[in-house]
């Protein structure tokens, strides 16, 4: 049952209920001897009736006034979902619009677009554990793995202010898989990465990742929000260029990603509406099994105690009604 | 059947009786009560690694004080009022997330001040000033009051005679409190590889002594070796314990002056609900109360008086 009290000082007043045990609430009548009357098993069971019915009384008083509760729990339950890491670009180049300017008039930036859609996504995902990291020059740990929607909608909506200076994609890699790796569930676990460009990996980091992408299966997600005219994803160098991870980032972080052997996908949007379908898609994608905890709320019971307490003394009134004077009380005695 | 009218006993029970039922009909009431729409700018940036703060007598940095304070504001800090987080480098304040619910999301709140981490800054300047007034401009947009935890440390030092400089937002529209953080004593500052490794602490020739980005002080041209053109800031080594640092309380309560924000020093260990209580703008919201134990209270008390009277009345059985 998990019951408990909001205030347990207020139990040390318990031991009052034992007072109906030794006193009763009749009115005390005189007799001149009672060794005339036997002790019969009805008198009893209604002396020990009221007797209880005023400890009752005074029990469930105490414990409505202490606020008696049954405690909030959590209960498991299997949905489909999946445990994501959000990893969001907040170079400033993610303060233009896909055409690559400044935004004006009613232009939207990728980060707002981001924003927008990365916000529609998690509302409508309703057993995910969501955490949020960031990168620029450094990796940021901005939210980690949590259940509170508000909470995740909040750092969402901290990503369209103005950005840094560079995207360091390997470090924030490395920062988002240590947040999943935080996380022993067997849940479906998948990085979303936002970004609008990629930079080169360091070796030393690239076997960092490595080694830390092959400890446990990890969905990876690229949503590459491409300005226009920019290098994508699966640009191939014009003959005569220079076909190096400097020259073509992108297109060099998506051969790692491959030779990774995870489970990846690049999704290149270069609108609003791409970037939503791309979304949606991930969402299609990432429907496994999963349990999450319902959490179900304390409930009050103090009204409980008052319905026992209401119970017990109306017997006790009932009682007080039905008492008879044997005598009849003398005018000023 | 005849009531009992005269007999106390009966109007005790049948008060306690209506009274615990009053209990039971009793509705919420709704009072009102003040919380807080805050956002928290903590500086990572180098010198909050010095350790001159203390936890239970054990050296501390800076930057964890701050966050030890921030997770016991987070826990004061009555429900529904909501705090987002940033972190301070370089010239301006960088928003980790926006103001959200306390109690509710309690968790990844309290998780996020833990993970704040000097790695995070993305430059090594620490303009204290502008990240304040830029926090200023963060907190406005939010509707949010404002806390800037700092240990004032300017690098590239301020140049020399050259007052604040003005604040271009409106006072009053966003209130706060600065808080410094860091020792009243100058302390080296512990360095960084590039690795993260710690590897010994900050040397005057580490740092700049002297902001050269400016005009030369006036006095310059009292110096050996000055040049108007060549060496206007004469030929010297610049001397100085720009490597050294301490909470700049001067400083931060100047900043505070222009910005219309309270200062306090986190070593003087003030408490900050008090102080944000004072200088923050409070939200009512409604809060919804149970009164009910009230009246239950008052039948319990008829109720023992009833059980105990007795033992005070003995020898008037009949008369009560």
């Amino acid at each position: 049952m998990n019951l408990a009290v909001s205030s347990p000082a207020l139990l040390l007043l318990l031991p009052l209920a034992l007072l109906p045990l030794f006193r009763s609430a009749q009115r005390p009548q005189s007799a001149s001897s009672l060794d005339g009357i036997e002790s019969d098993p009805l008198s009893v069971a209604i002396d020990w009736t009221l007797r209880i019915a005023g400890a009752v009384a005074i029990t469930a008083l105490i414990l409505g006034i202490a606020g008696l509760h049954r405690l909030g729990r959590t209960i498991e339950k299997t949905g489909e979902g999946a445990h994501i890491v959000l990893l969001i670009d907040r170079s400033s180049s993610m303060d233009n619009t896909f055409a690559g300017r400044a935004p004006e008039g009613g232009e939207e930036s990728k980060s707002a677009a981001a924003r927008r859609l990365l916000k529609d996504f998690i509302a409508h995902r309703d057993h995910d554990l969501v955490g949020v990291a960031a990168f620029s020059t450094s990796p940021m740990h901005v939210l980690p793995m949590t259940e509170h929607k508000a909470a995740a909608m909040a750092a969402i909506d901290a990503i369209d202010r103005p950005g840094l200076a560079f995207t360091n994609v390997g470090r924030g890699l490395a920062l988002s898989l240590d947040m999943q790796e935080a996380d022993t569930s067997p849940a479906s676990r998948v990085i979303v990465l936002v970004s609008d460009g990629a930079a080169v990996i360091d070796r030393k980091v690239q076997e960092t990742l490595r080694a830390a992408f092959a400890r446990r299966p990890i969905n990876l997600y690229w949503l590459f929000l491409r300005t226009a005219g920019t290098p994508g994803i699966s640009t191939v160098p014009a003959p005569g260029e220079d076909d190096t991870p400097q020259a073509m980032p992108e297109r060099h972080l998506d051969k790692f990603f491959k030779s990774l052997n995870i489970s990846y996908r690049a999704f290149e949007a270069e609108n609003p509406e791409a970037v939503s379908g791309a979304i949606a898609e991930i969402g299609k994608l990432e429907r496994s099994p999963i349990t999450y905890f319902e959490r179900i709320p304390l409930e009050d019971m103090k009204a409980h105690a008052f319905a026992v307490a209401i119970a017990a003394l109306i017997v006790l009134l009932a009682a007080k009604l039905a008492e008879v004077r044997l005598v009849p009380v003398a005018e000023g005695a | 059947m005849r009531l009992p009218l005269d007999d106390a006993r009966f109007w005790a029970l049948l008060a306690a009786l209506l009274l615990t039922c009053l209990a039971m009909a009793l509705p919420r009431v709704t009072l009102t009560r003040n919380v807080y729409d805050l956002v928290a700018i903590v500086d990572v940036t180098g010198s909050m690694n010095t350790r001159d703060m203390t936890d239970a007598g054990q050296p501390e940095s800076r930057l964890d004080a701050s966050k030890a304070a921030l997770e016991r504001l987070l826990a004061q800090l009555p429900c529904q009022s909501r705090l987002g987080l940033g972190i301070f480098t370089e010239r301006r304040s960088f928003l980790l997330f926006n103001p959200v619910e306390v109690c509710d999301n309690f968790a990844p709140i309290e998780t996020a001040i833990q993970n704040l981490d000097w790695r995070m800054a993305w430059e090594g300047d620490s303009m204290v000033t502008k990240g304040v007034y830029h926090a200023m401009t963060i907190a406005e947009d939010l509707k949010a009051d404002l806390l800037f935890l700092t240990d004032g440390h300017e690098a590239p030092p301020e140049p020399r005679g050259v007052p604040l400089p003005e604040f271009e937002g409106t006072l009053g529209k966003v209130k706060g409190v600065v808080i410094g953080v860091g020792g009243k004593d100058k302390v080296p500052m512990p360095k960084y590889d590039d690795d993260g490794n710690e590897i010994g602490s900050y040397g005057p020739m580490d740092v700049p002594q002297e902001n050269h980005s400016g005009p030369p002080p006036p006095d310059a041209h009292l110096r050996p070796g000055y040049h108007p053109k060549w060496a206007p800031f004469g030929s010297d080594a610049p001397q100085g314990d720009e490597h050294l640092s301490s909470v700049r309380s001067e400083h931060l309560a100047a900043i505070g002056a222009k910005t219309g924000l309270a200062h306090v020093d986190l070593i003087d260990n003030p408490n900050l609900l008090e102080t944000i209580a004072g200088n923050a703008r409070s939200r009512p919201v409604e809060v919804a109360v149970d009164v009910r134990p009230v009246p239950a209270a008052l039948a319990l008390a008829l109720l023992v008086a009833l059980y105990a009277a007795p033992a005070f009345l003995r020898g008037t059985p009949s008369k009560l």
